[in-house]
């Protein structure tokens, strides 16, 4: 499995977001990814992402959203993540809106990888100390570390 | 003495593979229903909604099948049957078959009364 510093960049985390809407922060994300170059086109991305909310919400729950695609627009697998300023609903089960956003793509050849990268941030914010750990954490630099750090 | 566990996916064969399993010797078995784990996700869970074009082609449901088998002559024979039955078990989505040793039971028919 590949491991989440290949695919987090530090420089694709933000904490206390201060965006009101589904839609606003899942632009922010897919703009942060595309800053980084693996993304062939971002307006291609950001549709395919829409597409994905619109199929069912990708709210996790426990103040958590994984919006993802997987999307002919990227060159590889990638991951940006937002710190709300203010909780967004997502749609999430449990009704919860979303302080913790992960925005995951993928191409669509890397199917089998997305859905186990999924499934593995899904493991991690179902753990009560590490979801209040990036909730309180200073800024992006130790957001990202904490993750790094829970994957191993 | 083993279990032998079948998870067939075409069910449509269900009760051609019945058959076989009364034609290998197995006495008696268990029939449940069950679904797969990709179904579940894609169309239960949904965050995992996305992958339901995974899906395409594969059955959604199976059936599993549960049998004590005390003789391993019994598992050659009937997975020569099945096979026959369902085309094969190693084409992709067929069905699986596995055994695992079983070291105490009660309740089986006795040996003796097995047809």
């Amino acid at each position: 499995m590949i491991s989440l510093r290949s695919i987090l960049d530090p420089a694709c985390v933000v904490v206390d977001l201060d965006l009101r809407s589904k839609e606003e922060i899942i632009k922010a994300l897919v703009d942060l990814l595309s800053a980084g170059g693996d993304v062939t086109n971002r307006d291609g991305l950001l549709h395919d992402v829409m597409a994905r909310e619109a199929l069912a919400p990708t709210g996790l729950g426990m103040s958590c959203a994984i919006p993802h695609a997987h999307s002919a627009s990227v060159l590889c697998t990638a991951v940006a993540a937002a710190r709300l300023k203010f909780p967004v609903d997502f749609g999430a089960p449990d009704g919860t809106p979303a302080t913790l956003v992960f925005l995951m793509v993928g191409p669509k050849d890397a199917a089998g990888m997305h859905l186990k990268l999924l499934s593995k941030f899904a493991r991690f914010l179902h753990d009560d100390a590490f979801r209040d750990a990036v909730m309180t954490t200073a800024d992006a630099s130790s957001f990202a570390e904490l993750i790094y750090t829970r994957d191993t | 003495m083993k279990l032998l566990v079948f998870v067939l996916n075409k069910e449509e064969f269900l009760e051609e593979v019945l058959e076989a399993y009364v034609e290998a010797g197995v006495a008696g078995a268990t029939i449940l229903d069950s679904e797969g784990m990709g179904r579940f996700l894609a169309y239960e869970v949904p965050l995992f909604a996305g992958f339901k074009e995974f899906m395409k082609g594969n059955k959604p449901y199976n059936k599993t099948i549960l049998a004590v088998i005390r003789n391993d002559q019994v598992v050659e024979t009937l997975k020569r049957l099945v096979d026959e039955v369902v085309g094969g078990l190693d084409n992709p989505g067929t069905g699986i078959m596995f055994t695992v040793p079983v070291d105490w039971t009660s309740g089986l028919v006795r040996e003796e009364e097995e047809v």
